[in-house]
């Protein structure tokens, strides 16, 4: 393979000689005139028949001189969109046209922005959080909670108290709702969106009229307005993701330009990559799809760092060093703050019990104000012989060691037998029935009286269900739902010579922390089968009709796994020696006081963390708006946001089709030509001008890889998609169309001599964006929900039979 | 094919004229294995042939039991033995072989293969293990070539023989039968075919270069046709052939129209060919596979008319559907039942208390329905009425025979999903009301065409209510016998919606064979790729159930019993040494392919021997680190149930890429110390490293041959003190 290598870099070598010869003003060596031979362009550019003599800089002083003739020439209106207008335009235009932009989009997102005034989507889910923050009620989200702050935020500052209950979509909300607050947080971020395109496409070296274009297509389409109009957090996202992007490449420029050396560690060097990180993080911090865009940046930072402090053969080693650890120290150590920082205020914040406690572990609940304290506050700690406990699986879905006055069938389904002993079930409500009495097996008393006899890690125990008295058994019978492992039961003497194997040894697996003697909450511990060895588990299948659909317990073989860990939950002493007291004790009583259960941050950061990153509770299957990625490329499906109790009139998040398919086709076009120029290059034959190739090679590093980043993933992914799931990468995908439309233009400058195309151009864009526009138009009702629309107009807005409107109204 | 191999590579490694300079001066240092002399290589090979050889065939009889999947890929075999139809997710090249490898033993799939623990008795088991076995055991000698022609360098070549060799999880796995042993096979050789092929480059179109190029094509479709996973090799092979074209493209001395015969050529023998074997393995498998069987009821109406003793064969039917005909109309989704109902109310708090309409998986009188037309009763089939065919969107109703009850929905929420309408028997005596109104959607159709038996997929929309009947395959508790629930879905997409007609009885209208609705080849061949990947997407662990995990895999974090009950234990687990030096040499890779770039940028320069020994290494373990992220990485995204032998295609690479680090190594410290002890400290790490891995290899072997009962902690146990890790469950 050796050989091969050496071979590559030779070429590489030639490939650079080349193009040092290029900038060489001589005009008797044409450079383009070495290689094979099939590299001379198949019609010469104007500027190069009338002057062989090729030099970068001067080219784009010569077409602005043309253009201008051009401009004087031509209408006013023909200018739009074209790239290098005249210098008249350039002066007046330059910072009206983002302000006009920015102006339309706060028009287009402010509008009848507290209309529908009831919940619209997934401003169930968002407007609720909004409201446990006022209400300080802890929640449990898989998405960081950045967005949903800044709803609240908004929410607190227009009044909001939280009293209002997001119960369904579609509900009308009441005053105390500060709708137009908080919609106006994603209506903003949504507007600031075009001027900050505008300028990222300024930054990637395209003309403003191209920049202009980049924002006329996300301030026309559809889906980011509907989006932008509502509480939900893309268009938060968006912006964030973005911001950070300009940042990124506004340091890019720094570092890229003549003096790199003298920007070093400026005031806007750090400004603009502490900023660049900062943004990226926060998208991060709104929902972990925004790890993309962080990626995009850390990517093109570090190819940077590649190429210009790694290649700069100039630089000290102290300095390469110095310059690595700055920009480890932004993109690592400052992204890890601000997310810390934002559960910092999430956890803080958040401090009473609320409905989503049981996704966490007794410990965080039992840490949390008013919720589960309420119950265990002052529980005794150790467990005793005689105590009375709940034993909850401690890992995944939570649920409670259980049993009841219900024998297993003598048959089941499959014609197997069972022992017909008490059912032993994990339930997953609090219930009497999760009570059990810790025994020791040598003893018959059941009250606690001092001295306290602790039960310790390894120690034999059995446990005795509080309500039937029976005891917990297992025995060599296969289990009901899950062959392969041993039933757990309640043992009844049915006389067939089935003795009771009711003894189990307690095993704490965390006793490096808590210590051997098992505490209540703390210790998590398992419970192994002294005469067969197998561990008490939670199978995770259901038990049918007969087991009231519980789940599943079962003895299994396979001790370490985390669904044989319990701890105890509830606790408390036994006073009564007679079963029926205590039975009603188990009933009636309340619990002795003692101390709460404080949790550090980091404790509860890192469990939450765990809880959000590895336990998906999300699963909507069968979602009937649901659509796959295949599908957002050519815009099959939309998802139905709201529709209106008294008329057709309904929201339903639908791009603007025109754009969509423009921007399909113009990605293909764009992959097409890069492939087309990388296979041309590697034969030593360059079509197109170093800058314009250089212009086309950063807007696929920035645009494409964008879009890639932000795409890709969501094949790979296993749970419920839907449309706006491709915002972030269709952002990526409309700028790279505004991109593509460029460098069209400048193809039909060097290919056709003739004025005439370059204006036929400009007339295909206009049209194109007039009929973005009548589209646009066409489909406004369906984001702002305005109405009353009846079933002809819905069914004429239905271009594709796979869109599903609803028709409820004639 | 060793021999040829063996008189070939050394050959070409000493008298190419384009094998740079510095390589030369590598061989000749004092240290070095010697000039590489063909007699050692011979010697090395001729060894580690042997002791693959008796480490795969020790006891292989043992346990004389069915152990883990050998229940499920023995019985498989042995259907093609018996002509059997049946159904499996995976495709049919491994259980073909198989299948032949018990034909050659004289096996005749008389046994029952039911449960893993049964014994085997008198029944031939031997063939097919030993079939797998020596295709398992072909593994250590292609690694072996594969490194050998990726470096030339024989101690990298032998320490990857030896890694993959010693592993008791490879050694394991490659004994029993199943489809492993020759996945892993085709993985390995489709890997040195490519890399044989890379290096014939110099002599493009030579016969050598053609053999090797279709040699991998081969290879590439026996790994797709034992398993899909066998795909991520395809991809490796796929990014080498453009990584050699972009290198060919590059060539300036020669025109584009060579590049282009190279990929013509490719294209060929790398795509063309390979769709061609492809097909022709399922061809053989669906001619082969005559019977009916235990897998006919996974496949359409259309596909069961090709299976001999399946009622659907050689029976006749009409071929249009006129109103007043009789039907049983079955649902096409995968597995999907008859449509069905029967003489029982859904009970009170479900829904209303009308008669329970469901999918039920058996033929039974209880599936037939008169279909008739909205507004009309059911003509009589003795009746001279012109007669009149059923129709693409015309609006229908259809009757329970047993129970002259229409077909009924409203809105009322389904049984069991709640988000559904119900579905129910209503009427007397075929008189309903209008929610018994259904419009019939051809898939696919043209207007007004007429439906035709078999032949036709429609969906039933409820005219009032605009859902469509669907079957959700849940289960019904005790009140629904356990039938499946059907359900008017608002969904109009739902893909369990549609429904084709399988009986069809109207005396008046001539009966056609059903051999008319036979599928072709490809028909048959697509269908039965729909039915294979809905089978692999249905493989999901249910909540709570304990999977493995990719991250568990390469830190040999748990294993997998295959043979746990009472008598010989074995137990499926990596040996422990070879495993997490593995990860700690892929460590040492990547740092030093890091180290190495960021030296060249920096332009500083090594000693032309130390960078020919890097760039022998990096780019070795560069092609053998993409196949094993290839092989391991995709298993990250993957949502359905995983097991721990999923892992063994990625050590592969791991392994061979871990020889060809230790040769690094062991080549580039020594330098390091004075010369007078280079030598033997050479020869010092090369005895090291073999004989600590023999010494695992012989600590843990109890695990592939036969644990003794009772915990690992008791003195006397064959494991004793073993158990480092506490998930290791033996």
């Amino acid at each position: 393979m050796g050989d091969t290598e050496v071979k590559h870099r030779k070429v590489n070598r030639n490939k650079n000689k080349n193009e040092k010869n290029k900038e060489i003003p001589n005009p008797a060596v044409d450079p383009r005139d070495e290689g094979d031979g099939e590299s001379t362009p198949e019609a010469l550019p104007e500027e190069l028949t009338e002057e062989p003599i090729l030099k970068k800089s001067t080219s784009p002083k010569k077409s602005e001189k043309k253009q201008r003739n051009a401009g004087k020439a031509g209408t006013a209106t023909a200018g739009q969109s074209l790239a290098d207008l005249p210098t008249l335009a350039v002066t007046c235009h330059f910072n009206l046209l983002p302000m006009l932009l920015f102006g339309v989009a706060l028009a287009t997102r402010f509008y009848a922005l507290d209309q529908p005034n009831s919940i619209v989507f997934d401003e169930l889910h968002y407007g609720r959080y909004a409201g446990l923050y006022q209400k300080q009620t802890f929640f449990f989200d898989s998405h960081p909670p950045l967005g949903k702050q800044l709803l609240a935020l908004a929410g607190y500052l227009g009044g909001f108290q939280g009293d209002f209950k997001f119960d369904k979509i579609g509900s009308s909300y009441n005053a105390s709702v500060p709708v137009f607050a908080m919609r106006a947080v994603p209506a903003l971020t949504g507007s600031l969106l075009i001027p900050l395109v505008y300028m990222i496409m300024l930054q990637l070296n395209y003309s403003q009229w191209t920049a202009a274009l980049a924002g006329f297509l996300f301030l026309f389409d559809n889906a980011l307005l509907t989006q932008s109009h509502y509480m939900l957090m893309e268009p938060i996202i968006l912006f964030f993701a973005m911001s950070g992007v300009l940042c990124v490449l506004k340091f890019r420029a720094l570092e890229r330009s003549g003096n790199a050396q003298a920007h070093s560690y400026s005031l806007r060097w750090w400004g603009w990559l502490l900023s660049g990180s900062i943004f990226l993080t926060c998208a991060l911090c709104v929902k972990y799809v925004g790890v993309y865009s962080y990626l995009l940046g850390l990517a093109l930072v570090g190819h940077d760092f590649w190429e210009k402090v790694l290649g700069n053969l100039s630089l000290t080693k102290k300095q390469v060093f110095g310059h690595a650890v700055a920009r480890f120290f932004a993109f690592f150590v400052v992204p890890l703050m601000v997310y810390i920082g934002v559960f910092y205020i999430h956890l803080t914040t958040l401090v009473n019990a609320g409905p989503h406690d049981s996704a966490m572990s007794s410990a965080f609940q039992a840490s949390l104000e008013g919720g589960l304290s309420s119950i265990v506050r002052g529980q005794p700690l150790e467990v005793v012989h005689g105590s009375q406990v709940t034993l909850r699986h401690a890992h995944g879905s939570p649920c409670w060691l259980h049993s009841h006055a219900a024998n297993y069938p003598v048959k089941y389904a499959d014609k197997r037998g069972s022992s017909h002993q008490q059912q032993v079930t994990c339930y997953v409500a609090k219930d009497i029935n999760n009570w059990w009495i810790v025994k020791r097996p040598n003893r018959t008393d059941l009250a606690v009286a001092a001295p306290l006899d602790r039960i310790s890690h390894g120690e034999e125990i059995q446990l005795v269900h509080g309500i039937t008295g029976r005891n917990l058994n297992s025995h060599n019978v296969a289990a009901p739902a899950s062959p392969t492992k041993q039933e757990v039961s309640c043992y009844v003497d049915h006389n067939v010579s089935m003795p009771a194997q009711d003894v189990w040894r307690v095993e704490i697996t965390n006793r490096e922390e808590i210590g051997d003697v098992w505490h209540a909450l703390e210790s998590m511990v398992r419970l192994i089968h002294v005469n067969t060895s197998v561990a008490l588990a939670f199978s995770g299948r259901m038990l049918p009709d007969w087991g009231h659909n519980q789940h599943e317990i079962v003895g299994d073989v396979m001790v370490n796994q985390p669904n044989t860990i319990f701890n105890v939950e509830e606790h408390r002493y036994t006073r009564n020696e007679d079963e029926k007291d205590r039975q009603l004790e188990l009933m009636t009583t309340d619990f002795i006081p003692l101390e709460p259960v404080v949790m550090g941050f980091w404790e509860k950061f890192f469990e939450l963390q765990i809880r959000m990153l590895f336990i998906s509770n999300e699963n909507v299957q069968n979602h009937m708006y649901t659509s796959s990625p295949w599908e957002w490329l050519v815009l099959t499906r939309g998802i139905a946001y709201w529709v209106s109790p008294d008329s057709n009139a309904q929201i339903h998040l639908l791009g603007n089709i025109f754009i969509w398919y423009s921007a399909t086709i113009a990605l293909a076009a764009y992959c097409g030509l890069l492939i087309f120029y990388l296979l041309r290059q590697r034969r030593q034959c360059y079509d197109i001008h170093e800058e314009a190739w250089n212009q086309f090679r950063t807007t696929g590093e920035v645009l494409l890889l964008g879009y890639v980043f932000h795409f890709l993933p969501y094949f790979f992914v296993d749970h419920t998609l839907f449309l706006h799931h491709y915002l972030p990468a269709l952002a990526f995908k409309l700028l790279l169309n505004a991109a593509l439309v460029e460098h069209l233009y400048y193809l039909t400058r060097l290919i056709f001599a003739k004025q005439f195309f370059n204006w036929m151009c400009v007339l295909i864009v206009l049209t194109w964006m007039s009929g973005i526009l009548m589209v646009f138009n066409k489909f406004l009702p369906l984001c702002y929900g305005l109405g009353p629309m009846n079933a002809t107009q819905i069914l004429d807005l239905k271009l594709r039979e796979t869109w599903d409107f609803i028709v409820h109204k004639p | 094919m060793p021999k040829a191999e063996g008189s070939d590579a050394p050959a070409t490694a000493t008298s190419r004229s384009t094998e740079p300079k510095s390589k030369k001066t590598l061989r000749n240092t004092a240290y070095d294995s010697g000039k590489t002399s063909t007699g050692l290589w011979w010697t090395l090979f001729g060894l580690i042939l042997i002791a693959t050889a008796a480490t795969r065939f020790y006891r292989l009889d043992q346990p004389d039991h069915i152990c883990w999947d050998e229940t499920h890929f023995g019985k498989f075999g042995g259907y093609y033995i018996n002509r059997t139809f049946f159904f499996d997710v995976h495709p049919p090249l491994g259980k073909m072989l198989i299948g032949l490898f018990g034909y050659l033993d004289g096996y005749n799939a008389t046994f029952a293969f039911e449960k893993p623990g049964d014994k085997y008795e008198d029944y031939p088991y031997m063939g097919m293990r030993a079939g797998c076995a020596i295709m398992g055991a072909l593994l250590v000698p292609l690694s072996f070539l594969t490194v050998w022609e990726m470096t030339f360098s024989l101690p990298a070549a032998t320490f990857a023989g030896v890694l993959i060799l010693l592993d008791h999880g490879m050694l394991t796995l490659n004994r029993y039968i199943l489809l492993d042993p020759p996945l892993l096979f085709f993985i390995s050789a489709s890997v040195y075919a490519t890399v044989k092929f890379h290096n014939q480059r110099h002599r493009a179109f030579s016969a050598p270069w053609w053999f090797w190029l279709s040699a991998t094509g081969a290879m590439l479709v026996g790994s797709v046709a034992v398993k899909f996973v066998g795909v991520f090799v395809v991809f490796l092979v796929g990014f080498r052939a453009i990584a050699d074209l972009w290198e060919i493209l590059g060539d300036l001395s020669r025109p584009v129209s060579y590049t282009v015969k190279h990929f013509m050529a490719r294209a060929l023998c790398l795509i063309a060919l390979p769709i061609v074997l492809y097909m022709g393995i399922f061809y053989i498998h669906l001619r082969v596979l005559y019977l009916s069987g235990p897998g006919d009821g996974y496949f359409s109406s259309a596909f069961q008319t090709h299976l001999e003793g399946n009622f659907l064969h050689n029976a006749s039917t009409p071929r249009e559907v006129a109103y007043g005909s009789l039907l049983t109309l079955k649902n096409s989704i995968t597995g999907g039942g008859y449509l069905h109902s029967h003489m029982h109310l859904y009970p009170a708090g479900v829904g209303a208390k009308q008669q329970q309409v469901t999918t039920y998986s058996h033929k039974d009188g209880n599936n037939r329905w008169f279909i008739k037309k909205f507004n009309k009763p059911t003509p009589l089939w003795n009746s001279t009425d012109p007669i009149e065919l059923v129709r693409n969107g015309d609006l229908i109703r259809l009757e329970h025979r047993p129970t002259r009850r229409n077909l009924h929905s409203h809105k009322e929420p389904a049984p069991v999903s709640r988000k559904h309408y119900q579905v129910t028997g209503y009427g007397e005596n075929g008189t309903g009301d209008a929610n018994d109104v259904w419009r019939l959607v051809i898939e696919g159709g043209a207007e007004n065409e007429p439906l035709e038996t078999m032949r036709h997929k429609f969906k039933l929309v409820h005219y009032l209510q605009n859902c469509v009947l669907s079957t959700t395959k849940k289960t019904l508790p005790k009140w629904g016998y356990e039938q499946q629930e059907v359900t008017c879905n608002p969904n109009l997409r739902d893909a369990a919606a549609v429904w084709n007609v399988e009986d069809n009885r109207f005396p008046r209208l001539p009966n056609v064979s059903f051999s008319a609705y036979k599928l072709n080849f490809f028909q048959r061949f697509f269908e039965a790729h729909a039915v294979m990947f809905s089978g692999n997407a249905g493989l999901k662990p249910k909540d709570g159930e304990l999977t493995s995990r990719p991250w568990m895999w390469p830190i040999n974090l748990r294993g997998q019993f295959f043979s746990a009950g009472e008598g010989v234990k074995i137990y499926l687990l990596g040996n422990p040494i070879i495993w997490w030096s593995n990860l700690a040499f892929m460590a040492f890779y990547l740092t030093l392919f890091v180290v190495k770039s960021i030296r060249d940028r920096r332009g500083i320069i090594s000693s032309p021997h130390q960078k020919a020994l890097q760039e022998r290494a990096l780019s070795a373990c560069g092609w053998l680190y993409i196949g094993w992220l290839l092989h391991y990485v995709p298993f990250w995204g993957m949502g359905r149930i995983l097991y721990f032998h999923h892992y063994f295609p990625a050590l592969l690479f791991s392994s061979m890429m871990s020889g060809v680090v230790i040769d690094y190594l062991v080549e580039s410290i020594p330098p390091l110390l004075p010369s007078g002890i280079r030598n033997s400290a050479y020869h010092l790490l090369v005895g090291v490293i073999i004989s600590s891995l023999i010494y695992s290899f012989y600590l843990f072997a109890p695990l592939t041959y036969g644990m003794s009962n009772g915990p690992s902690t008791e003195a006397n146990s064959t494991m004793y003190g073993l158990r480092w890790l506490e998930t290791w469950e033996f």
